[in-house]
């Protein structure tokens, strides 16, 4: 039998846990992607809040042995004809991986593209959250703003976990009475998911947050944010987590894109909405849960095992880690038929987001597959929630 | 002037976190005065929320309803 040519859009999280979970007997894996480097991303909050260094490492170094890696940027997906356009070339398809994660766009929001080439920001780059730890290092006193442009935000406790470093920081550095910190949220609460929110709003107001909800950013002019709800913030130092959109890549047919760019995706079997042979995993889909490195990995075992003849069905299933500051972390733990958990904050679920960034990289290549295994079963929401919930 | 008045129409079963009133958040931002937004959730917590949001945004929440699988809810949009 001739060996399947699978062709995987993108070499994040997703697709390299993807092209390392298939067979090379049976499939001939190609990984495009616009950049040979990978980069840990949850270091950017420690970058940002913290001065840590952003782990990275060159793609190649990440996939098994004769899997091919093209460092060539994909402009157009003709998911009709099989065949994807690049600007090197084009590439012919037996089944199509798309695992392009978000690209942020500050032009959505007007004033903010300024805002951010001045001040940072701690989701999109290396050098962006740097600018965000050395206007925070220079700062003396004043409001400090902190919040997300728009409804999606890639790794939803990150805006939280933002402003809980930053205050850790400001009482640090003993500025916290001659300073004013700012959190502003398009929901009607601090984290959009109740049983958690419970947990991290108190924790917010005890340390002199101010929770502005309600706060959908609609421009920025002259330090101040307006909102559409008809609201104003006046800020010293703005620190806001620009809009989130799907890659700009063009699709044959255009019906597979939603508003946002984002790949209209079948939230059990991962398809792309009217095709057989494509797929799309991580960031880049439409798929109620939250956009975060967990479900890209779940979510790449799905499709592999779909792929490789194998029955099998995303539940879900979302584990973030929720950094709380001064040493002490909650998770937010869920699935498509089970509410969050009430995950009471501790050490031992800090010291577990820590581990996260030292075997990050091995888990790319599966050698912690049956850890997270036991884990995942451990941590089941059905569970936890029966010991968690009221 | 006119306006074309839409229907969006989202489906938010299964939404636990980051939860349906994201979605809603993100229709809203999509929309314009005169379009109604209709909502599938399965989140409960929909209901609350929702009535919270018309009022905050100054929209009107047309029909709240209980079906046995989902909650469905109708938003007119007369406010951005
Ligand atoms: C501050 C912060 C904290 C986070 N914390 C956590 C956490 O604690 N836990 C967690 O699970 N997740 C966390 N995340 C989220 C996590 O990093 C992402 O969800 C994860 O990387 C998504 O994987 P992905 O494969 O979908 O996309 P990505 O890893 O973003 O990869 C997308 C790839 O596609 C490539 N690409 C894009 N466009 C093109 C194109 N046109 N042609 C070719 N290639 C293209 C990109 O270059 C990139 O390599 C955090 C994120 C941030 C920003």
């Amino acid at each position: 039998m001739e060996k399947k040519r699978v062709v995987i859009v993108g070499g994040g999280a997703g697709g390299i846990i993807l092209a390392n979970s298939l067979n090379q007997k049976d499939f001939d894996v190609t990984i495009l992607d616009k950049s040979d480097t990978q980069v840990f991303q949850p270091a950017f909050l420690y970058a940002a809040f913290m001065g840590k260094e952003v782990p990275t490492k060159k793609i190649p170094k990440l996939i098994k042995k004769g899997i091919k890696f093209k460092l060539d940027p994909v402009k157009k997906v003709d998911l009709t004809n099989k065949k994807v356009f690049t600007e090197g070339g084009e590439y012919a398809y037996d089944y199509i991986v798309v695992a392009t994660g978000t690209m942020s766009d500050a032009s959505t929001v007007s004033g903010l593209k300024e805002i951010d080439d001045k001040y940072g920001d701690y989701h999109t780059s290396i050098e962006n959250a740097q600018r965000v730890w050395k206007n925070l290092n220079s700062f003396k006193g004043g409001t400090i703003v902190l919040g997300q442009a728009s409804p999606i935000c890639k790794c939803p406790p990150s805006p939280i976990e933002g402003v809980l470093l930053t205050e850790m920081l400001i009482n640090r550095r003993k500025l916290k009475d001659r300073t004013k910190l700012v959190f502003f949220t398009p929901y009607p609460r601090a984290y959009s998911a109740e049983p958690i929110n419970n947990v991290v709003e108190p924790i917010m107001k005890e340390r002199g947050i101010q929770i502005m909800t309600f706060f959908d950013l609609d421009h920025i002019d002259a330090n101040t944010l307006y909102s559409l709800e008809g609201d104003q913030i006046k800020f010293d130092l703005p620190i806001i987590i620009p809009p989130f959109k799907g890659a700009k890549i063009d699709y044959e047919p255009k019906t597979v894109l939603d508003d946002d760019r984002f790949i209209k995706t079948d939230k059990f079997n991962m398809r792309i909405q009217g095709f057989d042979d494509a797929f799309a995993i991580g960031d880049a889909t439409n798929i109620p849960t939250s956009k975060a490195g967990v479900g890209a990995h779940l979510e790449a075992k799905i499709v592999a095992n779909i792929l490789q003849g194998k029955e099998d069905k995303f539940d879900g299933r979302t584990n973030c880690p929720f950094d709380l500051g001064y040493g002490k972390g909650t998770f937010v733990i869920g699935s498509y038929d089970q509410p969050v958990v009430p995950y009471p904050p501790s050490r031992l679920n800090h010291f577990e987001k820590m581990m996260m960034e030292k075997i990050y990289w091995s888990s790319l290549k599966g050698t912690f597959d049956f850890i997270f295994n036991l884990y995942f079963r451990h941590t089941d929401p059905i569970k936890l929630n029966k010991k968690f919930s009221k | 002037m006119s306006m074309e008045e839409n229907k969006i129409f989202v489906d938010s079963r299964g939404s636990s976190c980051p939860g349906p009133i994201v979605d809603l958040a993100k229709a809203y931002r999509n929309s314009k005065v005169g379009d109604t937004i209709e909502i599938w959730a399965t989140d409960k917590g929909i209901k609350n929320d929702v009535t919270a949001w018309a009022q905050k945004t100054g929209n009107q929440v047309l029909s709240i309803e209980d079906q046995p699988d989902k909650v469905v809810v109708i938003i007119k949009i007369l406010k951005r």
